[in-house]
């Protein structure tokens, strides 16, 4: 508990510092984050280069609004804020123009292009080299069939490990609105890949 | 809705330790009596463990990149304010002669004329002669003040440990702009300074020592970025052995699918391009029997169907007996 304070108020030194155009301090904050805002938007967006736009737009954002920071929440929340907010309109566009999946066909039949860009897991599961494309695709599919809301709340709570009080924060509702989202999405989840597991 | 179904909505939300006291001890009393529920609980974990196996983690180079652009685009938008400076700052700055600095993480790498070599220049440079620029009081480095005592005059004595840094300009041919950058290359605990320093010496790869290290690079580097910018640097030069052998190896057991297809399409460059050569004999035998041996291994779809078209195209069979 000691040092979760002791790193609160380290990231407090950083923002104020930041507020009065350290740009150093500014580096560093981004550098603490950024890594894990692009997995998120990378995961959600299932593309590398509007990955990248989500990046930049949020990290100038931050950078040109950080003086109305005012510490009424988090400096996670106000930063997620954004990104989700970003990855939101992003998939919402993408829903209506019906755009491309992140697969294209291939000889042996659909592949997932993100095969191509990823690198593999840090924690290197060998079970992976072995796993099931088959299902690979499906939990893939079900995801892509979730609504923009269920797919925030489900890559924030499963892939980022949020809790629903921070995801309802951060997304602007209660914490019993975000429970509802995760509920559905899990069980629509289950029901679309009931056949595999 | 009977206990079961009551349960079994909940065992996702379980998994997420996002039930209450209330509802998760109800949920435990009833699976423990319910070999059923039991069973729904360890699909629940299974579900939850291959959603996992499906998270993509994104690649060091992309995360390179969006730093770099970001530094640009913060940079070209509003130039940099002058840093908020510390007491030893201005006591430095009241004993030399220093104009401002303006803030370090918005100072971008070099240009490619210029090589600026910061801790390496005092790590890895035992002597590089006069044209490096000598260390000064001015020098921006990590510093600590080990100790403070009085001196006899009436002012002070501070004991200071540093890390010195030192600016070495020069050109790329220059032997010792050289050894730095083939060091630099291997810098174990910077993938960022390593992508930028294959990335240069990419344009020097026909020295064999730059070859070599790129070489080292592909076979050895950790960071996928810093391995695929090696790859494009020997490029060109694909028909030598050593870099046919590095690229075998990458086929054979790089962890990174993209690599993998990357030295596909350069071991097997030209290869399809003519209506005229679908016979394989541009084609060597140790390549198609990497590729076979690649496709009874390999269970990434794409890489396999890019070894499949290969294989195809010289009309050799996919698999080896």
């Amino acid at each position: 508990m000691a040092q979760t304070a002791g790193i609160q108020a380290d990231e407090k030194a950083l923002i104020r510092a930041a507020q009065e155009g350290d740009q150093d301090a500014f580096g560093q904050l981004v550098r603490a984050y950024d890594k894990s805002v692009l997995r998120l938007a990378l995961n959600l967006l299932r593309s590398p280069e509007d990955a990248q736009d989500v990046y930049q737009e949020a990290f100038l954002r931050v950078y040109r609004n950080l003086n109305s920071f005012r510490f009424d929440c988090s400096f996670h929340t106000w930063l997620y804020r954004i990104v989700t907010n970003l990855c939101l309109d992003h998939m919402r566009k993408r829903k209506v123009r019906r755009e491309e999946s992140s697969q294209v066909e291939g000889l042996d039949g659909p592949v997932d292009r993100m095969d191509t860009f990823q690198e593999l897991r840090a924690d290197g599961d060998p079970q992976r080299s072995m796993f099931s494309g088959e299902l690979r695709r499906g939990i893939q599919k079900a995801l892509s069939e979730l609504t923009v809301r269920e797919r925030m709340v489900f890559e924030l709570r499963h892939y980022q490990g949020m809790k629903l009080r921070d995801i309802g924060e951060t997304l602007g509702t209660t914490e019993e609105a975000a429970k509802n989202c995760l509920f559905r999405a899990t069980q629509k989840m289950r029901v679309a890949l009931g056949d595999f597991v | 809705m009977n206990m079961c179904e009551k349960v079994r909505t909940q065992l996702g939300m379980l998994l997420y330790g996002e039930l209450s006291f209330d509802e998760e001890e109800a949920v435990d009393r009833h699976v423990e009596g319910c070999a059923e529920c039991r069973t729904a609980l360890e699909q629940q974990r299974q579900l939850h463990a291959a959603f996992d196996q499906v998270e993509v983690e994104p690649l060091a180079s992309l995360l390179w990149e969006s730093r770099q652009k970001l530094q640009q685009q913060i940079a070209a938008e509003h130039p940099p304010v002058a840093l908020r400076r510390g007491w030893w700052d201005q006591l430095v700055d009241s004993l030399t002669l220093r104009p401002t600095g303006n803030g370090g993480w918005l100072k971008t790498a070099g240009a490619l004329a210029l090589l600026t070599i910061g801790f390496l220049g005092a790590r890895m440079a035992p002597n590089l002669g006069p044209q490096i620029s000598g260390m000064s009081l001015a020098d921006p480095g990590a510093q600590r003040v080990r100790s403070v005592e009085p001196a006899a005059n009436g002012g002070i004595q501070i004991v200071l440990d540093e890390t010195r840094q030192r600016v070495v300009s020069g050109q790329l041919d220059d032997q010792n702009i050289r050894v730095l950058l083939l060091s630099a290359a291997k810098d174990p605990s910077d993938p960022g300074l390593r992508y930028e320093t294959v990335g240069i010496l990419n344009d020097r790869a026909q020295a064999s020592e730059v070859r070599d290290t790129l070489i080292y690079a592909l076979e050895h580097d950790e960071n996928a970025g810093v391995r695929l910018k090696a790859m494009d640097g020997l490029r060109p030069f694909v028909t030598q052995p050593e870099v046919r052998k590095a690229l075998t190896g990458v086929l054979l057991s790089d962890g990174n699918p993209g690599m993998r297809t990357q030295a596909i399409d350069l071991l097997t460059q030209g290869v399809g391009e003519s209506t005229n050569d679908l016979t394989g004999h541009a084609l060597d035998r140790d390549v198609i029997g990497t590729l076979q041996e690649l496709m009874n291994r390999e269970n990434n779809a794409y890489v396999r169907q890019r070894g499949q078209r290969v294989l195809q195209l010289v009309n050799a069979s996919a698999e080896t007996y």
